[in-house]
């Protein structure tokens, strides 16, 4: 069962791709009628596909296919002319063939499509009368016409009989390659289970018509030559040699499209997705260690500076890190497929519309060798297709009005593909009457998506960008093509799915472009690190234009929204903190930092605190739980274990509309109102910090008879976070000077970042006793400085006065 | 004599082999931990595991209950104070508070809970259905285990790992 599965998987795999190509082809034959190289080449795919599908007992499919094949070999013969309505029969063939595919992927048997019909038309195009169909032409004579399609066809009209003795030798090839097949059959008969109905001898298909195509890719050849001398190869022994040896990749083809014996053998292996896929998610974790392990460099570099092997771990680090990027370009590449794969589809589409349209509509595709990643290829088809319709429809206009214009009569559109640094642009460019922002605008307020104040206040880009509103459509009836109002809507979905960006530039009566910026990947980003607060963020690097660092007065409010001067423009601004509800404890500086956002024709300038800095991070789901949080595109683990949250820009944009003016100067929330009412000595509460033991039993012998509460710490990291938890109200702090982890200086400046403890008095006590110490202490908000050693009196005092500590506590 | 030796061990062994099965038929392991005064239990197989409280990264637009997410081992996990998602006070983390990360089929979270109590077998048996004053399907309750001293709430677990805002 295994084996038969793989042969089937591998047949579906080729299958799908031949029939993909087909379509393209006879597009492009309907064109270029008299192309004989191209049309034989349609006519070997057919073969292929109906020589594999006979193999693995596809009857309909055989069925269907063998007479397709027999008008396309009419036409080769110059038997038949291939006019529209020919195409239209083989078109819908082809549909049909892809449908009896999928079902065959899906149920591994052919039933369940009617392909009679079609069969029929068919038979009627190359003149049978639907239920005789005559002996297929089969393989030897595809391969002397492929290999000498002008002597083959002279010899047609000039048979020449002096060449039977070649013909023997003909028949003797035949003879030969028949035993091969038989060889190989036997083979793979042995290998498949004895219980496979694949290997069984043809069965007697269910109707006439198909019983000759079930034989035909094989029995037939035998007896071709001899029946059809006259269609004999040309008598060349090198000729014949080589036609054997395409005979033999053709029929191996055809036998098990598992064996691709080519001569110009393409060095490449199939690969399951989901290996790969696996593959680039260990890629995801190996750089989020080496994101770990720079900063740990960093820390080390730090800490011992100066030291011999510091040289060594930096030559390490940094040979990793390289080798990290190099090996995630390496994978990424693996999983790029070109965009081909997508574009090909197109031109097929542009011929049904615009024979459905009654438009003269000409496709061009350029570079189409553009390679992505598989995921996004997989996301932008559906997004393709809704432009390049809504070009067809809207866009180009019926070969009179464009006449009447001046125009071509034939619209064009052009697909493109290109690189542009590390992005991919997919321009979609037609040459119809273009947009009109007004018409547009007037729309959209007629169907209510937007308010007459956000119509006037809209820029021409904007206004564009008011057919990817859903429920929007310049149609004025609904079509078979367009006019739901739903199909840029999905552009635009699928689109910022893959962060990818859409910007349409659109003249009246020129024609519109459309353009898509598409990351190259998905998994790895360039983020730019920022601070808010305690908290930081990451915003993907591509939606970055620049950052600016500016000073508080430079922020205008303008009708309750806040905004900046940027150069010319005029830049609005929206906190990061007002967005993400982030708790202002911290005081803010003076300065800000903008972090000006575009997407398409938006800009929007983020303010944050602080920039962090660049990292590459590796975007995480947060999950089903937290999916669908507006703003956050994600997460990602930073180096040093901590979660970041991944800004979604898109979705920030939208938001940051609804944010009223940032409260810059954050509201003295009366925190010092929260000095409650002290009723009795042990209301007050003095933090020790100290790293000495000894130290700190003094000091609470000094202060234990006032009876204050007290609390410890014995550094000033201990004492952050004690003050960080605000299990304690401190009325002031006793800080030691030299301590381990955190300085008491260090610590003092620390504190006074927080709003709430701006007026908590700082005492220092220390052994320092220098001008300059006590200059910094100063400088770090200490208010007083005490000398060690000192009196308990005298400590209790300074405290006393400091806390206006009232005398009738004492008791 | 042997073969009434190997009858008797073989029906012993028949035996105890019925009673083992008896066993995992009946009982139930749950694990219980108290969040405020009360105590609770989750089935123990649909426990990832138990760790200590750690750092975690707020996440904004979320119930207050939803305390953010942290990181396990390269995973992003969201993390739910259940005394606040029960309606009690906030309160700070203590040397007895865990991250229970509970699992259902794909769905993970941490759950912080005030401290853990043990292990607990309870027979099937004694297990009642959840009181009537709480409502249909919506519960999260699964079930009430009575124990010789005590009652022990079985909450769902897939109600817990359910999105609920």
């Amino acid at each position: 069962m295994d084996e038969f599965q793989e042969i089937l998987q591998d047949f579906l795999v080729e299958a799908f791709e031949l029939v993909e190509k087909l379509d393209e082809d006879l597009v492009e034959l309907e064109s270029t009628p008299e192309d004989l190289e191209l049309l034989n080449g349609i006519f070997r795919v057919a073969h292929t596909i109906k020589g594999a599908s006979s193999f693995l007992n596809f009857d309909v499919l055989t069925h269907l296919t063998h007479h397709m094949e027999d008008v396309l070999n009419k036409a080769r013969h110059g038997e038949l002319i291939i006019t529209p309505d020919v195409m239209d029969v083989v078109l819908e063939s082809i549909d049909l063939m892809k449908s009896l595919l999928s079902i065959i992927r899906d149920t591994s048997s052919d039933a369940g499509v009617d392909v009679s019909e079609c069969v029929v038309r068919l038979d009627k195009i190359s003149g049978g009368d639907g239920d005789v169909p005559t002996p297929v032409a089969s393989a030897p004579i595809i391969e002397a016409t492929l290999d000498e399609p002008e002597e083959a066809k002279e010899e047609e009209d000039e048979p020449d009989y002096d060449n039977m003795s070649d013909d023997d030798v003909e028949a003797e090839i035949q003879r030969l390659l028949e035993q091969r097949q038989e060889e190989d059959k036997a083979k793979r008969a042995a290998k498949v289970a004895a219980g496979e109905e694949v290997l069984a001898p043809p069965p007697d298909p269910d109707e006439e018509a198909p019983s000759e195509p079930a034989k035909a890719s094989k029995p037939e050849k035998k007896p071709e030559p001899k029946a059809e001398p006259i269609k004999a190869p040309v008598p060349r022994a090198s000729t014949k040699a080589k036609s054997m040896n395409d005979d033999e990749g053709l029929d191996a083809k055809a036998a098990a499209p598992a064996k691709r014996t080519n001569n110009t053998v393409d060095q490449t292996i199939r690969v399951d997705v989901k290996r790969l896929d696996h593959l680039m998610n260990l890629i995801g974790e190996l750089v989020l260690a080496k994101n770990r392990l720079i900063k740990i460099n960093d820390d080390v570099e730090e800490r011992y500076e100066g030291e011999e092997f510091l040289e060594e771990l930096n030559q390490v680090v940094s040979i990793v890190s390289l080798v990290t990027t190099d090996l995630q370009i390496a994978v990424m590449k693996t999983r790029m497929l070109p965009i081909g794969k997508v574009f090909n589809k197109f031109p097929r589409m542009i011929r049904d519309l615009s024979r459905e349209l009654n438009k003269k509509i000409e496709l061009t595709i350029k570079g189409e060798e553009t390679e992505l990643d598989k995921s996004i290829v997989e996301e932008i088809g559906d997004p393709l297709v809704h432009i390049i319709r809504n070009s067809c429809d809207h866009g180009i206009e019926t070969p009179e009005v464009r006449l009447a214009n001046g125009k071509n009569e034939t619209g064009t559109i052009s697909l493109k593909a290109y690189n542009e640094g590390n992005q991919i642009v997919i321009q979609i460019d037609d040459d119809g009457k273009g947009l009109n922002a007004e018409i547009l605008k007037s729309k959209a307020l007629e169907k209510g998506l937007i308010s007459e104040k956000e119509a006037d206040n809209m820029g021409e880009k904007e206004a564009f960008m008011l057919i990817m509103k859903p429920g929007f459509s310049m149609a004025a009836a609904v079509t078979n093509v367009s006019g739901r109002g739903v199909g840029m809507d999905v552009v635009k979905t699928n689109i910022e799915k893959v962060n990818g960006i859409i910007d349409i530039e659109s003249e009246t009566g020129i024609g519109s472009s459309v353009k898509l910026k598409i990351p190259l990947t998905l998994a790895i980003i360039q983020a730019l690190l920022v601070g808010v607060q305690e908290e930081a963020y990451a915003i993907p690097l591509s939606s970055v234009l620049e950052t600016v660092r500016i000073s508080k007065d430079e922020i205008y409010t303008v009708e309750s929204r806040s905004v900046m001067r940027l150069r010319d423009d005029v830049l609005s601004l929206v906190h990061i903190g007002d967005i993400f509800e982030v708790e202002r404890i911290l005081d803010s500086s003076e300065h800000a930092y903008v972090v000006v956002l575009g997407l398409g024709a938006q800009k929007l300038g983020l303010i944050v605190d602080s920039l962090v800095g660049q990292e590459e991070i590796v975007i995480k789901s947060l999950g089903e739980y937290l999916k669908g949080i507006e703003g956050i595109a994600g997460a990602t683990i930073r180096g040093d274990g901590g979660v970041t949250l991944i800004v979604d820009v898109v979705a920030l944009m939208d938001i940051a509309k609804n944010v009223k003016a940032t409260s810059m100067i954050s509201d003295q929330k009366s925190e010092s109102a929260q000095s409650r009412e002290k009723t009795k000595a042990s209301d007050y509460t003095i933090m020790i910090v100290d790293d000495s033991k000894t130290d700190r039993m003094i000091m609470r012998k000094s202060l234990e008879a006032t009876g204050m509460s007290l609390v410890e710490a014995t550094d000033g990291q201990e004492a952050l976070n004690i003050l960080k938890q605000g299990d304690h109200h401190f009325d002031a702090m006793l800080i030691d000077i030299e301590m381990p982890r955190m300085d008491g200086y260090t610590l003092a400046t620390e504190i006074k970042k927080y709003n709430r403890y701006k007026t908590m008095p700082l005492i220092a006590v220390t052994s320092r006793t220098g001008k300059s110490d006590r200059m910094r202490g100063v400088e770090s908000g200490m208010v007083e400085y005490i000398t060690k050693p000192y009196s308990a009196d005298y400590l209790s005092s300074v405290v006393q006065r400091n806390v206006n500590f009232k005398s009738e506590f004492l008791s | 004599m042997s073969d009434k030796l190997k009858q008797v061990l073989s029906k012993q062994s028949k035996q105890q082999q019925n009673e083992s099965i008896d066993q995992s038929d009946d009982i139930v392991q749950l694990v219980g931990f108290i969040i405020g005064e009360e105590e609770y239990a989750i089935p123990i197989l649909s426990i990832q595991e138990i760790i200590k409280p750690f750092t975690w990264t707020r996440v904004p637009q979320v119930p207050k209950y939803v305390m953010g997410v942290f990181n396990l081992r390269g995973a992003v996990i969201p993390l739910i104070d259940l005394r606040l998602k029960f309606g009690l006070s906030e309160k700070k983390h203590s040397d007895e508070t865990r991250f229970i990360v509970m699992k259902d089929r794909d769905d993970v979270a941490g759950f912080v809970i005030d401290r853990l109590t043990m292990a607990i077998r309870i027979k099937k048996g004694n297990i009642g259905p959840a009181p009537d004053t709480v409502n249909g399907d919506n519960t999260m309750i699964d079930g009430v285990g009575k124990q010789e001293d005590k009652i022990i709430t079985i909450l769902k677990v897939n109600k817990l790992l359910e999105r609920d805002f």
